[in-house]
């Protein structure tokens, strides 16, 4: 694949720069009516917190028709300069550009550590260009811990509503806690801060055909900065609020690119997981408060309906490789009544164990394998639901925090039946 | 009198003592060749099943599905016996074929020609009904998946049809390769699917109309509750 590095107006741009101390990307895709104001709030964060340090912003579009890029283009700070205290020294470069390669995130990010790798970056940040909630103190909190910690990976924490990051929560969060040990809470929160060695380390792999480049880019760079042993941290960016995600985007595909890139790390790392027994904490910068969360409304009768017509129909496919008592008690689950409707965490745990071994000895196509997944997850969400409708904040992060526990007492299954 | 007695009986029958001394040995070779490719069939059975064994071919086709596919259509043995035993088969099939040519009866050529000609058309059939066979029982695993991921509630059937639909296909060109029933498969072929079309047209169009409405209208009205979790 062609570098985005050949392309002429990137070549003088970066001529023209040479080098600097901080990047911040942001991947976008049709998204003007966003990026906006998350370009703004990274100018302000730049200018606010780093004033003496040269800066580059990069915007790497995956082709869009509504006039993202323009908007980049034309965003300024000049009507903010009252949020200022300081006179900034060093301007602010602006990149923003097509992607080459695979349509996705991934690619995105790859032209992002292609370009911090060639102006010689100490400290890089990437941030959706669909967030709501996002203020000049995340530049400060995803990019202060590399520059003055020498952290090399900053993860994201934010305040999510209960029923917001399901997949993260249920399923990415748990198992890489379990396999690696690291208690990173939002392993694919999109909202990374890193070093510019790491984006060195990042280029070297060659996975930018894979569903690395899709939606798999979060957990693969979250996993290799672990598995590598690079200096992590977790910086605390308050509530993550971000535009509604487009309705057509398909769960099930979804699910196999995220799932499927975490089976594949585990393909990659399993001389290191199986040696790990319990999980540690992550230092967190930045402080911690309560906040307001907007209501996310939940369709259960459908989740439950469509978890069932999973059991009735997909059962012949899982009985290949889900344990007797699994299966039996799928079975009994079919027939529960709404009220009564529950997946206990050690079921769910060898569930998600159970795919692993599955996909790992290419016991099935493994396209259908993970998205075939999708009813018992909707299932897992669905019971999930129903056990949290009346609880807090704090009582849901409880909650979750038993069933990381449950992933790792059942570590000794994946570990004994993965070979 | 003895003239026509020999013209009548010593003569035909020292011709045909002739046609037995020149055929005799050719008997006996054409024994010997096929004896040696039964020998020799079974060696190399015996060899090629111990490099399979050695190579570990069974775990690789436990590992890559091909087990639980031969499990399906009936099959027991393990992989690496199926190839060994295909392999001695094929060298005594040799064998007998060299066998047959070496006794130079016209009419064994005959048939033999006849029968080498057609061997490719079995062999490419063979193959067609074989990838038919893995590619309609892939294709109906994702239609199944995709359906039920849909949440329609006869995800069974459309799997079900489309698996059939696939390996009916490919009967259908394993078929006209053996050149059995040429245009009268393809008609019967195109009958049926342009059946089933017609019978699911009518049926989702008279038996699906109040759902279809009901539908809409929802879609419309916005009635349907919306589902506002972000997954990722």
């Amino acid at each position: 694949m062609t570098s985005i590095l050949q392309r002429e107006e990137i070549q003088e741009k970066i001529s023209e720069i040479k080098d600097a101390d901080i990047l911040v990307g942001i991947p976008s895709y049709n998204n003007a009516r966003t990026i906006g104001h998350v370009v703004k709030a990274v100018q302000i964060g730049i200018a606010k917190y780093f004033p003496d340090r040269k800066s580059v912003l990069v915007n790497s579009d995956g082709g869009s028709t509504d006039g993202t890029m323009e908007v980049v283009k034309n965003t300024t700070i000049d009507d903010s300069q009252s949020i200022l205290l300081l006179h900034r020294v060093e301007p602010i470069y602006k990149i923003a550009t097509p992607y080459h390669g695979i349509p996705g995130k991934g690619s995105a990010f790859r032209t992002i550590f292609e370009i911090a790798s060639v102006l010689h970056v100490k400290a890089c940040a990437v941030v959706d260009s669909d967030l709501r909630s996002i203020t000049p103190e995340w530049i400060e909190l995803l990019i202060k811990p590399v520059i003055e910690g020498n952290f090399d990976y900053v993860a994201p924490l934010y305040h999510r509503h209960k029923y917001d990051g399901t997949i993260t929560n249920s399923i990415i969060y748990p198992l890489t806690r379990a396999l690696y040990g690291k208690q990173v809470r939002q392993p694919i929160g999109g909202d990374f801060g890193f070093s510019g060695k790491l984006a060195d380390f990042y280029l070297t792999k060659d996975v930018w055909e894979t569903d690395v480049a899709r939606y798999g880019i979060d957990i693969w760079m979250t996993t290799s900065a672990v598995a590598n042993n690079f200096k992590i941290a977790q910086a605390f960016l308050g509530a993550k609020i971000h535009d509604p995600k487009d309705p057509g985007e398909d769960l099930s595909s979804m699910l196999y690119q995220v799932v499927g890139a975490t089976f594949n790390l585990m393909e990659t790392y399993s001389f290191m997981w199986k040696e790990i027994v319990q999980s540690e904490p992550v230092i967190t910068c930045g402080f911690q408060y309560a906040v307001g969360l907007e209501p996310v409304s939940v369709n259960l009768e459908r989740m439950i309906d469509k978890f069932k017509l999973g059991i009735s129909e997909l059962m012949g496919i899982w009985k290949g490789f889900l344990p007797e008592d699994i299966v039996h008690f799928l079975q009994k689950a079919g027939w529960l009544q709404k009220e009564e409707f529950i997946i206990p965490d050690n079921v769910w745990a060898r569930i998600i164990y159970c795919f692993a071994i599955a996909a790992h000895k290419n016991l099935l196509n493994r396209e259908h394998l993970l998205k075939s997944l999708t009813p018992l997850y909707l299932g897992k969400v669905a019971s999930f639901v129903i056990q949290t409708l009346e609880s807090s904040g704090q009582e849901v992060e409880e909650k979750i925090e038993s069933l990381c526990i449950s992933f790792e007492k059942e570590k000794d299954f994946l570990i004994n039946n993965w070979d | 009198m003895s003239e026509f007695l020999r013209k009548l009986i010593v003569e035909p029958f020292d011709k045909f003592y002739e046609k037995v001394l020149h055929f005799l040995p050719m008997l006996l070779s054409s024994v010997l060749i096929f004896i040696t490719g039964l020998a020799l069939g079974l060696i190399l059975k015996n060899i090629f099943l111990r490099i399979f064994r050695a190579v570990k071919l069974d775990k690789f086709s436990e590992r890559s599905g091909l087990v639980e596919l031969l499990h399906k259509g009936g099959i027991r043995e393990p992989l690496s016996q199926i190839i060994a035993r295909f392999i001695g088969w094929l060298t005594i099939i040799s064998f007998l074929i060299v066998a047959l040519n070496s006794l130079d009866l016209p009419a064994v050529e005959q048939i033999l020609e006849r029968f080498i000609l057609y061997l490719p058309n079995i062999f490419v059939a063979a193959i067609i009904l074989f990838l038919g066979y893995l590619l309609s029982n892939f294709f109906g695993r994702a239609a199944l998946v995709a359906s039920v991921n849909a949440g329609i509630k006869l995800s069974g059937l459309i799997g079900k049809i489309v698996k059939l639909s696939v390996f009916l296909l490919a009967l259908t060109m394993a078929l006209e390769q053996l050149g059995i029933g040429r245009g009268t498969i393809v008609i019967a072929f195109a009958i049926i699917l342009g059946g089933v079309v017609l019978a699911l047209a009518i049926s989702f169009g008279l038996g699906g109309r109040d759902m279809a409405k009901d539908y809409l209208e929802k879609k419309i009205r916005g009635e349907e509750k919306k589902d506002d979790i972000s997954h990722l």
